[in-house]
């Protein structure tokens, strides 16, 4: 760092005094050398990143540029906002990461993106409720008893009346509709 | 946003900014606040008898230089600690003055145990350094942290400690002025653990304070 352009420190101690032309000229001298900074002192880190901890680091020198000694060297000043302000977005990085997945590339299908252990359990029990409440009241009344209360056909005869052949036949008509309704439901998908 | 259009608008909104004082500027007048406080805090409790001639014991006066020597150097360190362009090892400067002060602490009262078979060594409840402590480090903390308040943008919580530990140490200082500890083990554990719990407490309160002042 001892290779300071002198200029930096005019400009910097200028910018304290609100010179806008100094400020702008040390903000533009300094922008490559706090990416070259940047990048040797984080080489594992994403372009992204580097420009990020950059940005920060400007946003940072902006904020608290009445610290400035203009006694001082510029460049420790800078480089010291820098590995701070550096090493916050870093550890915020961190910190987030282990929360945050990329989805990009995952199917939409995929068991990763599942929120809840019965949530495919629970799409398809919703979709048999609602095809159930799109047929006839005789259908569902007929499904209710022998498929959901699992009742034999002796016990449905005897709570509706119906014969035995008739409510096999009201069954199998029943359950032809509710398939056709679900696929129906699918096309809609 | 791109960095180039990220520094037309910084460069459009240079107003000019007063300067921050130096670290050893700001030592010095917290010290010109804080030391009026402990002289105070000694007249009204009422100072020792032979308090001169205490001072001129070496093994007092070591104690005293030790705890003198923390407080700067502490007080010092966080005035630094919020500077970006001051190097890290500064602040493990009161760590080091802290450690030293204790050693020394330990050394007289392993030498006093030897020389009164023990007796040194006797520890019994002596509550009332814990609120002494307390009340004289309030002053230097408040004005620590009003101080700090446009110095401390870096490395805060740590200016924070550095800056709690200089007010406890400071009230170490003027405690042994007006208050005295039956032995050496009592100095050690009731006073310096005193300094140890300011030291934490305050710095959480400091950095709630500073928090609420750059708010």
């Amino acid at each position: 760092m001892s290779d300071e352009d002198p200029n930096w420190r005019v400009w910097l101690a200028a910018a304290q005094d609100g010179d806008a032309r100094a400020y702008a000229r040390l903000l533009a001298a300094a922008l490559p050398w706090l990416r070259r900074r940047a990048r040797a002192r984080w080489p594992g880190s994403s372009a992204a990143d580097i420009e990020d901890i950059v940005q920060e680091t400007l946003l940072a020198l902006h904020q608290n540029r009445h610290l400035y000694d203009p006694d001082r060297p510029a460049q420790p000043f800078l480089f010291g906002i820098m590995k701070l302000r550096g090493a916050d977005v870093r550890r915020h990085r961190q910190r987030h990461s282990g929360r945050e997945t990329a989805i990009d590339d995952i199917s939409p299908d995929a068991g990763a993106l599942m929120t809840r252990d019965t949530q495919e359990q629970d799409a398809d029990q919703h979709r048999v409720m609602d095809a159930l409440a799109g047929l006839g009241a005789r259908d569902r009344q007929v499904l209710e008893m022998l498929k959901l209360r699992e009742l034999s056909l002796k016990e449905a005869e005897a709570e509706t009346g119906l014969s035995i052949s008739a409510l096999k036949v009201a069954s199998f008509r029943a359950m032809q509709r509710l398939k056709q309704a679900l696929k129906g439901g699918s096309d809609e998908n | 946003m791109k960095t180039e259009d990220l520094i037309a608008q910084l460069a459009q909104n240079a107003k000019p900014v007063r300067r921050a004082l130096p670290p050893g500027a700001l030592t010095a007048r917290w010290l010109l606040v804080t030391l009026p406080v402990l002289a105070v805090m000694v007249l009204v409790m009422g100072p020792r008898p032979h308090l001169l001639a205490l001072l001129m014991q070496p093994r007092f006066a070591t104690a005293e230089i030790l705890a003198a020597a923390t407080t700067v150097i502490s007080a010092y360190a966080a005035f630094c600690a919020g500077r970006p362009d001051e190097p890290g090892w500064k602040l493990l400067m009161p760590v080091a003055a802290f450690l030293l002060w204790l050693a020394e602490l330990g050394r007289q009262c392993f030498v006093l145990a030897v020389q009164t078979n023990g007796a040194a060594l006797e520890l019994h409840a002596d509550w009332i350094c814990v609120p002494a402590i307390a009340i004289t480090a309030l002053m230097p903390a408040v004005a620590m942290v009003w101080l700090l308040r446009r110095s401390a943008k870096f490395r805060t919580t740590h200016a924070c400690l550095c800056g709690a530990m200089a007010a406890a140490a400071a009230a170490e200082l003027a405690l042994p002025l007006f208050h005295a500890a039956d032995t050496m083990m009592m100095v050690l554990v009731w006073q310096m653990g005193s300094v140890a719990l300011f030291t934490m407490l305050g710095a959480l309160a400091a950095r709630l304070g500073l928090t609420a002042l750059h708010a």
